[in-house]
């Protein structure tokens, strides 16, 4: 095929003339290796979004006692957030599946037998279950009559199990819990760490009565956990709860409000930061700096055709059409922008293992950039190549071989 | 067979045009070695350009084989220049970076059918101009003379009926440029038509004919009662610097 003979033609140049070549690569593969990096990272912060949102609950609101603006456990000693803060909003907003108020307690000391250790103990309604859609794999959860009769029962988590009770199974064993004596009901699904590090398997539930009364001395909650029937209501729902609240504790802004509210909307905004900003801003970087890699590629072809005018007419006068002297430098651009995309495609996926390893950001390498890279460097060796081409095509045989 | 009829050639229009060519007749035949002499400034290089179907005239006909080249478009004169001339220039014009056989199978990369044996072929015009141990070398590895008589492998590659040189050995020493005349006369011995364009009253005289043009017309066109044996002069040469 002459085709392909007159694109070998372009190829061969461009390995005669190495030092060229890379410079007209360079653009390229900047580019797309800054791309392919971007990109990866973006990828990966997103994923780490999704998962702190699914961990959250996509369908659920948190009330947390006491301001502030961090995603954090309540501060100690503050009393604000009741129960009947929880009926009302129970009662009074609509759109709601369930509301679970809880208290929450960390570091507490858990002994059964000589072994002691600190976990986190929560006080919760049976409902809680539900809430969290975490249910006991073993025995039973709490239950209605548990709270009735504020029965000293607790559900725990596979840490708590492993570091008491080793490979026995603890049901209907003792466990102390600051002092007190509970059996224990059951054992909660492994749930892992959470996307910030804590062990959500170091922890035990309780009945919120039995809470309450006999273990935290206290008639004010921590938390109260609201799900939502229809993820699309989260944020109206979120806002009339805020509103409930402000009403009940005689809040009127400007003055500070002594609860947070966080919905699964807020928490995905929390965890990409501005690192979803960033991504874009970066990847506009990337593209601007393929354009200008295109360009200074056309550049070096033009250059390059100035200086090959008696290659051209020489080519001319031994039978090339003016298409074949056309193909052949769109060949040499497509061609550059394409080797210059595999290296770029190349490097940025080796700096995406290297990030992965030397840094937290865990970038997630997917075939997307790839599939973009070969669109991109195909239109920017198309659009500054055509130029060039065309003007070598141009040039009469007779000027060329003077 | 070339036929050129009346050829005019004017560059510009209006007050500024400048006839280059002002009507020149003359018809080659097949297997002919013609020079055609002319100082600079007397269109030798336009009608050499218009020969070598690289430019058309303004005015005129010629005529290639039969075949009006005046009424081809732009790929059509490629397509000629490619199977019927080989053309030689003064300056060689080799691509640099690239082995001597790449540049000889140049021209067939422009072919309608490229040869199977396109190798062996580009192996045995250089061997015919005798470079077969110089193969694989670079221009930048060859002399001069070398260097031409790559240029001449390249030019007879598609097997071309005319041979087109441009003042072939101006850039040449006496010795390099009559080994090249040498090349011409053999090849014309086996039929191939010559067509050497030169200032050069020593290298016209190498030809059968020449053709003189003098301010762009034919002043003179003659037969060489004796021309010149470039393969004598160059044993001749040889032997002078022997004996010195």
């Amino acid at each position: 095929m002459r085709v392909l003979r007159i694109a070998a033609e372009g190829a061969r140049s461009l390995g005669a003339n190495k030092l060229r070549t890379f410079f007209m690569m360079a653009g390229t593969i900047v580019g797309i290796a800054a791309l392919t990096v971007i990109m990866a990272i973006g990828e990966g912060t997103e994923k780490r979004v999704m998962k702190r949102v699914t961990s959250f609950g996509t369908h659920a609101i948190m009330v947390t006692a006491g301001g502030g603006k961090g995603f954090s456990p309540p501060q100690e000693g503050i009393t604000t957030l009741r129960l009947d803060d929880a009926e009302a909003i129970r009662t009074q907003v609509s759109g709601i599946g369930i509301v679970s108020p809880f208290a929450i307690r960390r570091g507490m000391s858990l002994k059964a037998g000589a072994q002691q250790i600190q976990a986190t103990v929560m006080a919760v309604e049976p409902d809680w279950h539900d809430a969290w859609e975490w249910y006991a794999t073993e025995g039973d959860p709490i239950a209605s009559e548990d709270m009735a009769t504020m029965a000293r029962v607790v559900v725990i988590g596979t840490t708590v199990v492993r570091e008491l009770f080793g490979q026995q199974s603890p049901r209907g064993e003792t466990l102390q819990i600051a002092n007190i004596r509970f059996r224990v009901k059951g054992v909660l699904e492994s749930r892992g760490t959470s996307p910030m590090g804590d062990d959500f398997d170091r922890r035990v539930i309780i009945p919120l009565t039995t809470g309450l009364r006999r273990v935290f001395n206290q008639d004010h909650i921590t938390n109260i956990r609201v799900k939502v029937r229809n993820t699309r209501q989260l944020v109206p729902i979120a806002d009339q709860i805020r509103q409930l609240l402000h009403e009940r504790h005689h809040i009127t802004p400007p003055q500070e409000d002594d609860f947070a509210i966080f919905s699964a909307a807020e928490v995905a905004k929390m965890a990409r930061g501005i690192s979803g900003t960033l991504t874009l801003l970066l990847s506009a970087l990337a593209g601007l700096s393929l354009i200008v890699g295109g360009v200074v590629l056309m550049n070096i072809l033009l250059i390059s055709v100035g200086e090959r005018t008696k290659e051209i007419g020489l080519r001319r006068a031994l039978g090339a059409t003016r298409r074949d002297v056309f193909l052949q430098f769109l060949t040499e651009s497509l061609t550059v922008t394409f080797v210059g995309m595999l290296a770029g495609a190349g490097l940025g996926w080796a700096a995406g293992i290297a990030l992965a390893r030397l840094t937290p950001l865990s970038p997630v390498l997917s075939w997307q950039p790839l599939a973009l890279a070969v669109a991109f460097a195909l239109l920017v060796g198309t659009l500054f190549g055509v130029q060039p081409a065309r003007r070598a095509a141009r040039l009469h045989p007779v000027e060329a071989l003077r | 067979m070339i036929e050129m009829e009346g050829i005019e050639k004017t560059y510009g229009n209006g007050s500024l045009a400048t006839r280059v060519l002002k009507g020149i007749t003359f018809r080659i035949e097949a297997g002919e070695y013609v020079a055609i002499m002319g100082t600079s400034g007397t269109g030798k290089s336009t009608l050499m350009n218009i020969l070598g179907c690289l430019d058309k005239p303004t005015g005129g006909h010629y005529r290639l084989d039969g075949t009006d080249m005046v009424s081809l478009d732009d790929d059509a004169l490629a397509h000629l220049r490619n199977h019927k001339i080989g053309f030689v220039f003064q300056q060689f014009h080799l691509l640099d970076r690239t082995t001597a056989l790449k540049n000889v199978l140049l021209p067939l990369i422009y072919t309608d059918h490229y040869p199977a044996d396109a190798e062996e072929r580009a192996q045995s015009a250089l061997a015919a101009v005798g470079l077969s141990d110089r193969i694989h070398y670079k221009p930048s590895e060859l002399s001069g003379g070398q260097q031409q008589r790559v240029a001449i492998a390249r030019a007879l590659i598609t097997n071309p009926e005319i041979l087109l040189a441009d003042e072939p050995t101006g850039n040449l020493d006496r010795r390099s440029g009559l080994e090249i005349l040498a090349i011409f006369k053999r090849l014309h011995r086996d039929g191939r038509t010559i067509l050497v364009v030169t200032h050069d009253q020593a290298v016209a005289e190498h030809a059968d004919r020449v053709i003189v043009l003098k301010e762009g017309t034919v002043a003179e066109d003659r037969n060489v009662a004796q021309p010149r044996d470039a393969e004598e002069e160059t044993q001749a040469l040889a032997d002078e610097e022997k004996t010195r």
